[in-house]
C-alpha cells in the first residue's frame, strides 16, 4: 500500500491528522508530501528511496585512500612547500609524506585506489567520488556537526532527521532513522550529531548499540522486572487501550488522544519487528562471509553493515553507521596525528570488507538502484607529515563519495592540487552533497524548510547546488 | 481554521488604493529579496525598487501564480490576498509612494500605549479583551471547569506537579467564594513555583551542565545560575532587575553575589572547548571560534529579552526586519570583553568585597605583564619552529604509546622522553636569548606581585564558583582572557577573513525611541557595554521588552502565545491574535505590576478565560479549530519534567530537597570524551528522586527517557516545546527502568491499605475510580498484580494530559 494511501484512507478509525501527528509528518499537513507520481518524492521524481551513510569519525585521509597524487611519492621526505603560509590545527608543516600503501588502478574506470581498501576498490565502477570537499572548520566538533547538519554550531537537525521529516518512514513498524555508533564510543559531539535539533521528537534517531544486551533502549522492560511477562504484557496493552478509549470518549475532537492510543499499537509492532530485523541467523554463510562476519578484524562493522541492509530493505529511510569513536588514546578513530600507517591501517582493515560487502550485497539484491550509499568524514588530512609518522587536519581538501540511488558509477568530480592539499577544481562544502542526496530522494533542498525562531531553516542553510555531474 | 484566518485577513485588508510602501514592499522584502536584490540578483532579477518591480510585471505575476508557483522557492506560495494586492498595484499604475509615505512600522516596534479594555462587563480586564473578540467572531466562551480539573490544571501550571489527592478533595469541597484565589496564592508562595517557572526560563536560556561539542566536558559550576533563576522567581524579583542582573549584574550590583551569579545567563549555552583551549592564538580558526561564541551570546540576549532575530543579520542585513548588519556587530561588541569561565564568589559580603578588590589588583598586574609574556610566547626563529615541530611530535608519540605494551614500546617511550627533555631545554635557551634578560626581570617582578596577591587571596575562606561571563580568569591552555575588549568588525558575509569597519557597542537601530549606539564614559570598559545593553532592554520606551515577557508568560499558561512565536516578533513570526490585549498587558506589567511575575500569573490564572473548560464544542471548532480566540482552555500534555516529577510524586518518592550541584543521573567516567551512560544508572541511587530541574543536563548525550518526552536539546534556544506522540515514546513510558521501578514503589505504597486499587488510582489520577473503571481494572489487577496495574496507570492518557 502506498504510504499516502495508508495515511488518508486507513480504515481503523484513526484520522489522517492523528496518524500524521503520530508519525511526526507535519510536512504532510503543510502541503509537501510524498507523491506516487514522483515515485515517492515530494517535489520531483525520486531516484532513491533510502540512504545509508558511512561516517569516518576523526577525519579519514583522502591522500591515503582515494585521492591519488604521484607527486607525494616522488617528493617523499623532501621539504614541503605549497607556496603559501599554511596554518594547521596542531603543528607546523613537516616534510612531504607519501602514502604508506601501494596504489593501483581498478575497474573499468581505472580509478586509482590505495591498497588500504582493496575490497572497496573493486567496487569503484559503482562509486561517484567527490575529491574537492572543503570544511568550514578544522576542529573535529564543529566540522563533524557541519557534515551532519550543515552547521558548525550545535542544535541543528541531522540530515537523517530532515529526511525523516520530509519523507517519513516506509514501514510503520520500524523507525525512519537508525544510527549505529561505533561500539567503542561516540564520535566527537556524541549523539548530538544525529539530533533532531528543533524538529519534532518524532524525527529523533533510534540508536542501535550492536553487541549490547539491549541494542535498543527501552524496547523491552528491564530484565529485573520479573512481574512483567508476555501474558501480562498482552493484557496490559489490551486494558490500557480500553481505559484510554473511555477517557477519549469524553473528550471528542482531540486527535492527540487518538494518536497516543495508536502509538501503543505501533510500539507493540515494533517489539516484534525490531528483534526480527536485528537477528542475523537467517543470513547465509556466504552473505556473512561477504561482510567479514566471523573474522575478528571485520566482525563488528560486518554485523552493523549487514543489519543496515536488513533495515533498509524493510523500509528504514536513513541508516548512519559510524567508523570510529572519539579522538582519545589509544586511538579508536581515524584521527591519525601520530602514526597514520598503524591507525589508518587498523581502521581501514576493519571497514573495507564490510563496506564493500554492503555495496556488493545491495547491488546483488537490486537495492542499490534506489539506495544511496554516502561515505564521508569531517575533513581530510595533510599531505605533509606531522612529526615523523602522522598527518594533521586538512579542511582545505578531502574526499566523499556516493554510490547507487541514481548516481553515476566510476566518475570523479572536482580535484585537489598536485599535493592533495587544497581543492582547486570546483571546491564544494557539504551543502552540495546534501543537496544532491535530497535531490535524488525527490526533494528540492531549497524547499525543505522548518520555521524555527524566525528563520525558515534548511539542511543546506542558504547554500547548496545539486552536483549534476554525479547523476546517472 | 479557514474562516478565522479569512476573518483575520479581511480585517487587515488595506483600503484602496494599494500603496507600495505599505502593501507591496513588505511582500517583496519578506518573500523575494533574499535572492532578488542588487546584491545577489539571482537569475538576473533585482526587486529593490518599485520601478524594478514594475518593469517585471508579467514575469513576476506568472512566477507567483503558477500551479505550483515557481516562486518563491522557499516557503509557502504567496497568499491569494498578497497576489491580488500585487495585481491591483500593477493595475493602478505601480505608483511609488516610498518617498512620501511614513515608513511602515512593524507591530512589535510601535511604541506601546495602554488601550482601554472593551466594556464587556467582565471583572478581569483580560476577559474583556478575550470576550469582546469572541463576540466579534460570533463565538462564546466555555463554562468554568469543575473544581478537580481546575486544581489539577493550575497546580501543574504553577508547580509542574499534581495536587495531592487530599488537596484535591479539600478544594473540591471548599465552597467559599475565594477558594480558588486562596489556592492560587498558596501555590505562588511555594518554592515549587520557582522550580517550575525556572525550567521554562532555562529552556529559553539554553542552559546545560556540560560544554557540548567535541569532548563535552562537564561544567560543574553551572548550577548556581540555575538556582539563581529559581530564587528570582520565588522572590518575585522585578523583571527589569532580573534582566539587568543577567546581563550585567556583576557591574551593576557588585556587592550582591547574585549579580555575578546571574551572568551565568550569558555563559549558559554551549562552548567549543577544543576551539578555545587548543587552537593557537592569532589563527583564523581561533577568530572564528570567538565570533561564533559571541554569536551565541547575541542570539541569546536578543531572542530572550527582545524577541527579535538580530542573529539573522550576521552575514548580511536582516532579510525581513529592519536590522542592518552593523546592529548585529554592535551587539557582538557588547560581549567583546567576555568569555565563559568559572568565577569565584562568596556569600559573606565582607569576604566578597575583599576578594573583588584583590582580583581587580591581580587583573591590573596581568594587564601590565601580558606584553612581556607575549614576547616570550611569540619568540620564534627557524630553529625554534623546528624544535616546536619536534617537541609536539615527541609529545604525540608518547601519548600514542600510552602505557607501553612491550619492551620495544617502553624503550621507544624512554628515548622520546629524553629527546623531549633535551629539546625543551634547548628551546628555552633560544627563547631566552630572544626575549632578553630585561623581559624576564619584568616578568619576575610582576609575578612576585601576583604571588603576594595570591597569598592574600589564600587567607580568605574558600570561595564558591559559578560558570558565568568572565573578563578575567586564570589561563588554561590557549584559553585566556581578553583583558580589554577584543575589536569587533562588521564582517562581510559573516567571514572573519573579510573584516570591514570596526563596530561600536550598541543595539537595534529600529527601536526609534532609544539611541542605538551607546555613549560610554570609558569605551574600553567592557562592563559598561553590558550595563548599557541591559539599560537599553529595560528602558520603559523599549516596546519589544515588555511585549516579549508578557507574551512568554501567556504562552506557558495557555500553550500558545498571543503572538505564537515567543522568540520572534519580526515579519517571519506570528501576528498577535489579540494585539490590544498584548499591549494592555505589557503596560500593566511594566507600570501597574512593577514587573512582578507573580502579579501577572495571578491576573491570568484567575481570569474566566483561564478557568474555562477544555471540552470541545463542535460549532466553535468549526470557526476556530486552533482555538486562537480562546473559546475554551487548551488541553496540554505533560512536559518531560512534569511527567517524571509526577511519577515520583505518585510513587511517594519525590525528594523535595532544593538547590545545589546538579545530580548526575547517569554513570559517569571521565576520559578524553567523558562517558555519560544512562543505561548503567540505578533509578533509586542517591539523589535520583530529586525534581527534574536538578538533573545534570548533558549536551551531547541526552537522557533517553526525557529526550523521548520532548525534552529539548539544551543547545537549541527553545521558546516553545514541541509535543510529539510516537511509538518510541510509548516504549519509554512502558519500559524505562525509571517507570518500571516507580511502578514497584507505588505498588508498595498502596499494597497494605484497605483498597489498593483505589489508592493507586487516586495517587496517579487524583480521583476515585467509578464502578465502570473498577470493573475493567479489578480483573486486570487480580491477574497481573499491583506493579503491572501501577505501570498501566502511569501509561494512561489521563495521567499524561491536563484538561
Amino acid at each position: 500500500m502506498k504510504r499516502r494511501d495508508f495515511l488518508w484512507s486507513h480504515g481503523g478509525g484513526l484520522g489522517g491528522i492523528a496518524l500524521a501527528h503520530l508519525l511526526g509528518q507535519e510536512s504532510l499537513l503543510q502541503g509537501a508530501q510524498p507523491r506516487p507520481e514522483f515515485n515517492g518524492g515530494i517535489h520531483h521524481p525520486a531516484r532513491a528511496k533510502r540512504v545509508v551513510q558511512l561516517f569516518m569519525s576523526g577525519a579519514a585521509s583522502q591522500c591515503d585512500t582515494f585521492d591519488y597524487k604521484p607527486l607525494l611519492i616522488k617528493k617523499g621526505g623532501e621539504k614541503w612547500d605549497p607556496g603559501e603560509k599554511v596554518e594547521l590545527f596542531q603543528s607546523d608543516p613537516g616534510v612531504v609524506m607519501p602514502c604508506p600503501w601501494e596504489w593501483k588502478q581498478y575497474g573499468q574506470c581505472g580509478k586509482w585506489v590505495s591498497s588500504l581498501l582493496p575490497h572497496t576498490a573493486a567496487r569503484v565502477d559503482d562509486i561517484a567520488f567527490v575529491h574537492s570537499m572543503i570544511a568550514k572548520s578544522n576542529v573535529h566538533g564543529p566540522a563533524t556537526f557541519m557534515q551532519n547538519t550543515g552547521f558548525v554550531l550545535p542544535g541543528f537537525p541531522s540530515m537523517g532527521a530532515w529526511i525523516s521529516y520530509a519523507l517519513g518512514s516506509q514501514n510503520q513498524n520500524l523507525p525512519a532513522l537508525v544510527v549505529f555508533p561505533d561500539p567503542r564510543g561516540f564520535p566527537p559531539n556524541g549523539p548530538a550529531n544525529w539530533s533532531a535539533g528543533f524538529l519534532p521528537a518524532a524525527h529523533q534517531a533510534t540508536m542501535i548499540r550492536a553487541g549490547s544486551a539491549n541494542p535498543i533502549h527501552d524496547l523491552f522492560p528491564p530484565d529485573w522486572a520479573k512481574f512483567i511477562t508476555p501474558e501480562s504484557e498482552r493484557r496490559t496493552f489490551d486494558v490500557l487501550k480500553q481505559f484510554n478509549e473511555a477517557h477519549r470518549a469524553d473528550r471528542e475532537g482531540d486527535s492527540r488522544l487518538e494518536a497516543r492510543i495508536a502509538s501503543y499499537e505501533m510500539a507493540a509492532r515494533l517489539q516484534i519487528s525490531a528483534p526480527e530485523v536485528l537477528a542475523l541467523d537467517g543470513e547465509t554463510d556466504a552473505t556473512r562471509t561477504l561482510y567479514g562476519i566471523g573474522d575478528p578484524a571485520t566482525d563488528d562493522l560486518g554485523r552493523r553493515c549487514l543489519t543496515a541492509r536488513r533495515l533498509l530493505e524493510r523500509g528504514v529511510r536513513f541508516v548512519q553507521i559510524w567508523s570510529g569513536a572519539d579522538n582519545g588514546f589509544p586511538r579508536r578513530n581515524w584521527d591519525s596525528h601520530e602514526n597514520l600507517a598503524k591507525d589508518h591501517g587498523e581502521m581501514g582493515t576493519a571497514l573495507d570488507k564490510p563496506m564493500a560487502g554492503l555495496l556488493t550485497d545491495l547491488k546483488a539484491r537490486g537495492l542499490l538502484n534506489d539506495t544511496i550509499v554516502y561515505w564521508t568524514t569531517e575533513f581530510g588530512r595533510m599531505p605533509c607529515s606531522q612529526g615523523s609518522k602522522g598527518r594533521d587536519h586538512n579542511p582545505f581538501g578531502f574526499t566523499s563519495w556516493l554510490a547507487g540511488g541514481g548516481t553515476k558509477g566510476g566518475v570523479s568530480f572536482g580535484a585537489t592540487d598536485e599535493w592533495s592539499y587544497k581543492a582547486v577544481d570546483r571546491p564544494i562544502y557539504c551543502y552540495d552533497v546534501h543537496a544532491t542526496v535530497l535531490h535524488l530522494l525527490g526533494i528540492d533542498h531549497t524547499r525543505l524548510t522548518y520555521r524555527h525562531n524566525g528563520i525558515d531553516r534548511r539542511l543546506t542553510d542558504v547554500h547548496g547546488t545539486v552536483i549534476r555531474e554525479l547523476l546517472a | 481554521m479557514l474562516p478565522f484566518l479569512c476573518a483575520l485577513l479581511a480585517s487587515q485588508a488595506p483600503p484602496a488604493p494599494v500603496s507600495y510602501q505599505r502593501d507591496i514592499r513588505p511582500i517583496i522584502a519578506s518573500r523575494c529579496q533574499m535572492c532578488h536584490q542588487q546584491a545577489n540578483r539571482s537569475g538576473g532579477v533585482a526587486l529593490d525598487s518599485p520601478t524594478g518591480i514594475a518593469s517585471l510585471q508579467a514575469t513576476l505575476l506568472a512566477a507567483v501564480t503558477g500551479d505550483p508557483p515557481k516562486m518563491p522557492k522557499a516557503g509557502k506560495p504567496l497568499s491569494a490576498a498578497q497576489v491580488s494586492l500585487l495585481k491591483k498595484w500593477f493595475e493602478e499604475g505601480a505608483k511609488d509612494d516610498s518617498g512620501k509615505a511614513a515608513p511602515v512600522i512593524w507591530w512589535s516596534l510601535r511604541p506601546i500605549a495602554k488601550p482601554a479594555a472593551p466594556d464587556t462587563g467582565d471583572k478581569n480586564p483580560l476577559d474583556r479583551f478575550i470576550h469582546a473578540k469572541l463576540a466579534e467572531h460570533k463565538l462564546t466562551p466555555s463554562p468554568e471547569a469543575d473544581r478537580r480539573t481546575l486544581i489539577r490544571r493550575v497546580t501543574y501550571d504553577l508547580h509542574g506537579l499534581p495536587p495531592s489527592p487530599d488537596e484535591t478533595d479539600a478544594f473540591a469541597a471548599d465552597n467559599s467564594p475565594d477558594a480558588y484565589e486562596r489556592l492560587v496564592d498558596r501555590l505562588l508562595a511555594s518554592p515549587r513555583y520557582g522550580e517550575r517557572w525556572a525550567r521554562h526560563w532555562l529552556d529559553v536560556a539554553h542552559y546545560g551542565d556540560s560544554h557540548g561539542y567535541d569532548k563535552d566536558k562537564p561544567r560543574p559550576n553551572a548550577w548556581p545560575y540555575r538556582d539563581y533563576v529559581i530564587r528570582a522567581f520565588n522572590q518575585d524579583k522585578p523583571y527589569s532587575r532580573f534582566v539587568r542582573e543577567q546581563l550585567a549584574g556583576d557591574i551593576l550590583y557588585p556587592e550582591d553575589p547574585d549579580g555575578l551569579i546571574a551572568t551565568g545567563f550569558i555563559a549558559a549555552g554551549p562552548w567549543d572547548f577544543v576551539g578555545h583551549q587548543e587552537l593557537r592564538e592569532k589563527t583564523t580558526d581561533k577568530k572564528i571560534t570567538r565570533t561564533l561564541d559571541r554569536d551565541d551570546m547575541v542570539t541569546s540576549a536578543m531572542s530572550t529579552f527582545a524577541s527579535m532575530t538580530v542573529h539573522c543579520a550576521r552575514c548580511h542585513d536582516h532579510k525581513f526586519d529592519p536590522i542592518p548588519q552593523e546592529d548585529y556587530y554592535s551587539v557582538q561588541a557588547v560581549f567583546a570583553g567576555v568569555d565563559r569561565a568559572d568565577r569565584p564568589f562568596d556569600r559573606d559580603p565582607a569576604v566578597y568585597a575583599r576578594r573583588r578588590a584583590l582580583l581587580a589588583r591581580k587583573r591590573a598586574v596581568q594587564i601590565e605583564m601580558q606584553p612581556f609574556l607575549d614576547k616570550v610566547e611569540y619568540a620564534t626563529s627557524a630553529e625554534i619552529a623546528a624544535l616546536d615541530a619536534s617537541i609536539l611530535d615527541a609529545k604525540l608519540l608518547i601519548a600514542h604509546i600510552g602505557t607501553p605494551k612491550n619492551s620495544a614500546d617502553a624503550a621507544e617511550k624512554k628515548q622520546l622522553e629524553a629527546r623531549l627533555a633535551a629539546e625543551t631545554r634547548r628551546r628555552k635557551q633560544l627563547v631566552d636569548a630572544i626575549a632578553g634578560a630585561e623581559t624576564y626581570a619584568e616578568i619576575d617582578r610582576l609575578t612576585a606581585r601576583k604571588k603576594e596577591i595570591d597569598a592574600e587571596l589564600a587567607l580568605l575562606p574558600a570561595p564558591e564558583a559559578v560558570y558565568a561571563a568572565a573578563s578575567y580568569f586564570e589561563r588554561a591552555g590557549n584559553f585566556r582572557p581578553s583583558l580589554v575588549p577584543r575589536p569587533v568588525y562588521v564582517l562581510a558575509r559573516g567571514s572573519d577573513q573579510s573584516p570591514g569597519k570596526e563596530a561600536s557597542p550598541g543595539a537595534m537601530s529600529a527601536v526609534a525611541a532609544i539611541p542605538a549606539r551607546f555613549t560610554l564614559s570609558d569605551s574600553q570598559d567592557e562592563g559598561l557595554r553590558r550595563a548599557a545593553l541591559a539599560g537599553w532592554i529595560v528602558d520603559r520606551q523599549n516596546p519589544l521588552t515588555w511585549r516579549s515577557i508578557v507574551n512568554r508568560v501567556w504562552h506557558y499558561h495557555f500553550g500558545a502565545g498571543i503572538a505564537d512565536s515567543p522568540n520572534d516578533f519580526g515579519r517571519m513570526g506570528s501576528l498577535p491574535s489579540h494585539p490590544e490585549l498584548l499591549d494592555w498587558l505589557a503596560v500593566w506589567f511594566r507600570d501597574d505590576a512593577g514587573g512582578s511575575m507573580k502579579q501577572l500569573h495571578r491576573l491570568i490564572v484567575t481570569s474566566a478565560t483561564y478557568r474555562q473548560s477544555s471540552a470541545n464544542r463542535a460549532e466553535a471548532a468549526k470557526l476556530d479549530n486552533d482555538n486562537r480566540l480562546l473559546w475554551r482552555m487548551n488541553r496540554s500534555r505533560l512536559d518531560a519534567e512534569s511527567l517524571r516529577d509526577s511519577v515520583l510524586a505518585a510513587a511517594g518518592k519525590l525528594d523535595l530537597a532544593e538547590g545545589g550541584p546538579a545530580v548526575r543521573m547517569f554513570y559517569f567516567k571521565d576520559d578524553h570524551s567523558p562517558v555519560y551512560d544512562y543505561s548503567r544508572f540505578d533509578p533509586d541511587a542517591p539523589g535520583a528522586h530529586r525534581r527534574s530541574i536538578y538533573r545534570f543536563i548533558v549536551r551531547s548525550v541526552p537522557d533517553p527517557f526525557m529526550d523521548r518526552m520532548d525534552c529539548p536539546d539544551p543547545s537549541v534556544f527553545t521558546p516553545k516545546r514541541s509535543t510529539t506522540l510516537t511509538a518510541i515514546q510509548a516504549l519509554a513510558n512502558l519500559n524505562d527502568p525509571f517507570i518500571v521501578r516507580m511502578s514497584e514503589h507505588l505498588a508498595e505504597r498502596v499494597r497494605n491499605g484497605p483498597d489498593p486499587l483505589s489508592a493507586a488510582f487516586r495517587f496517579t489520577l487524583g480521583r476515585a475510580p467509578p464502578a465502570a473503571e473498577r470493573a475493567l481494572l479489578e480483573p486486570y489487577l487480580q491477574k497481573n498484580g499491583l506493579e503491572n496495574y501501577c505501570r498501566l496507570l502511569f501509561n494512561s492518557n489521563e495521567f499524561l494530559f491536563v484538561d
